[in-house]
């Protein structure tokens, strides 16, 4: 274990340290302390003195207390380590031998508190352009030209996602869907969840093709304004499924983008129970969902916002709160990081439910991009990840349509290709790592001269 | 609730009601006979809960579970 040991040298010692003039080593400090493998690269640290004013509590956070740096008053910290299975005997004994020892303290590690729902963005869309490759990607031929890009959730307003973008953007209203409760007209639906979504999807393949399923706009009795049913998504798959097949057979290409799921077990069948969805993989979603992907489609599932440092007030799953489709071993599970490559705090953490490695890896979010929310705030949640890797993986499929490399070839080199975040491979903060568009450009150029 | 069945190719939602006898109100009619599997000829429909209830086996009942995004939205709920 680590430990801080307060000590309190002689007087002209502690003058020493708390002088920022001289130098002062852990030698000149504290020597022979038995059982304790003291940090020499540790610069001994001076502790003021608490002198509350007469009658007053030294240990108050409250009182009026001032502090002394005096070589009278003051005391010295060094840090070092302890064996575990000798702590409390060594405590005591470095409390009993040595007069100079006034206390030992734990040394947890601290680190940086990450990317909360509500901090303000981490950089920018262009930071994410450039952190996907994009130039690198237009000069390999990969701008999603031609690509079908289906984004299922609250419609999208194509004429703010081209304001903001500066630059037209394509979509295929005959291609899109709505269901049956949903008025409105593709690309025409207010600003919202979809746009950022759609939005974020075009910086990895500007020239993609969108496609406009608002499910998420689907009303229910009882619901809020942007929520929907499962059943909708069943029947938006249904769709998407029409669209895949008209496909010609060896240019088939088709990009889903889920940036939704279920927070809660409220309206599930329990585990275990044949009708339940988040753990069954014979649920009718979970089914079209991998008959979808058998079909060539590329399916890509937000991880969810329910991750331990800052979940989302909505997260009611007690443990493994990436479930149903979200976790599915046919579907890409997107967790985020920030555009410093650090996991944002509130993405999910794995395993995941019907698949055990999840999140798959992760995406950049919590960015200043489309402006849905209004100038100042980003583009967040998993739901922002989700899409970023939608358009790496749409970019990818205008050279390589599903006959060149199947849904399941292309989510295992992106796997490959991640850059790892841990020194083991698979965990479940950032799965295999955060997506690396340089590593899946090298791939595929491996791949190409290994075909040609 | 969702429920499944299995039909031959070109089945109607009346063909799909008359296998798993379900009256005509009991079916989301509007949601319609949605085609989950065209390999196996599984097919889902949206029914009331009662309804689903009376499934066994296959067909169910399965959860329709509500969905939400997973990231900001900008209008309030109504």
């Amino acid at each position: 274990m680590r430990v801080m040991i307060q000590l309190r040298p002689s007087a002209d010692v502690v003058a020493a340290v708390a002088d920022p003039a001289a130098t002062a080593t852990v030698a000149d400090v504290a020597d022979g302390l038995q059982g304790v493998v003291l940090d020499s690269a540790f610069t001994p640290v001076a502790v003021p003195r608490p002198m509350p004013r007469p009658g007053g509590d030294p240990l108050s956070l409250a009182h009026d207390v001032s502090y002394s740096l005096a070589a009278a008053d003051a005391t010295v910290l060094v840090r070092g380590e302890v064996a575990d299975d000798e702590l409390s005997t060594r405590l005591s004994m470095l409390s009993s031998q040595h007069r100079n020892v006034v206390g030992v303290f734990a040394d947890p590690v601290i680190e940086a508190s990450p990317t909360c729902g509500g901090d303000a963005p981490v950089g920018d869309w262009h930071d994410v352009e450039r952190l996907l490759d994009v130039a690198k990607l237009k000069e390999e031929g990969l701008d999603g030209e031609g690509v079908a890009l289906a984004v299922l959730d609250s419609g999208i307003n194509l004429a703010h996602v081209e304001r903001v973008l500066g630059r037209k953007a394509t979509l295929d209203a005959k291609r899109s869907w709505s269901p049956s409760s949903v008025k409105g007209r593709p690309g025409e639906f207010e600003v919202d969840h979809g746009s950022m979504c759609a939005f974020d999807t075009l910086i990895g393949a500007p020239q993609a093709t969108l496609l406009d399923l608002p499910l998420l706009l689907s009303r229910r009795p009882g619901g809020s304004a942007l929520d929907g049913l499962l059943s909708d998504a069943v029947a938006a798959y249904a769709h998407l499924r029409t669209v895949i097949d008209a496909q010609p057979a060896d240019t088939k290409a088709l990009v889903v983008n889920n940036s939704w799921g279920s927070f809660s077990p409220h309206w599930d069948f329990p585990p275990g129970h044949p009708g339940n969805y988040s753990d069954n993989p014979a649920h009718p979603f979970n089914l079209i969902v991998a008959a979808l992907d058998g079909a060539g489609a590329d399916v890509l599932f937000a991880a969810g916002n329910c991750g331990r440092d800052c979940p989302d007030g909505r997260c009611a799953f007690p443990e493994r709160p990436i479930v149903g489709a979200n976790s599915h071993p046919r579907v890409l599970s997107v967790g985020g990081v920030d555009t410093r490559g650090e996991r944002v705090g509130y993405s999910s953490q794995g395993p995941g439910r019907l698949a055990v490695r999840k999140p798959d890896l992760c995406a950049y979010t919590h960015f200043a991009g489309s402006q849905a929310f209004g100038a100042g705030s980003p583009d967040s949640g998993t739901s922002a990840a989700c899409p970023v890797a939608a358009g790496l993986v749409t970019a990818v499929r205008t050279a390589w349509p599903a006959s060149r490399l199947s849904p399941a070839q292309l989510r295992s080199l992106l796997c490959r290709t991640a850059d790892d975040r841990s020194d083991v491979g698979f965990d479940n903060d950032y799965g295999y790592g955060v997506i690396d568009a340089a590593g899946v450009i090298a791939a595929l150029r491996r791949k190409a001269k290994r075909a040609a | 609730m969702l429920v499944t069945v299995r039909l031959p190719p070109g089945a109607t939602i009346d063909d799909a009601r008359e296998r798993l006898g379900l009256a005509e109100r009991e079916v989301d009619l509007d949601y319609g006979l949605v085609l989950i599997d065209p390999a196996e000829g599984l097919y889902a429909l949206r029914v009331a809960d009662e309804a689903g209830g009376r499934m066994e086996g296959e067909a169910g009942p399965y959860a329709d579970p509500v969905i939400e995004p997973y990231g900001p939205v900008k209008r309030s709920p109504d």
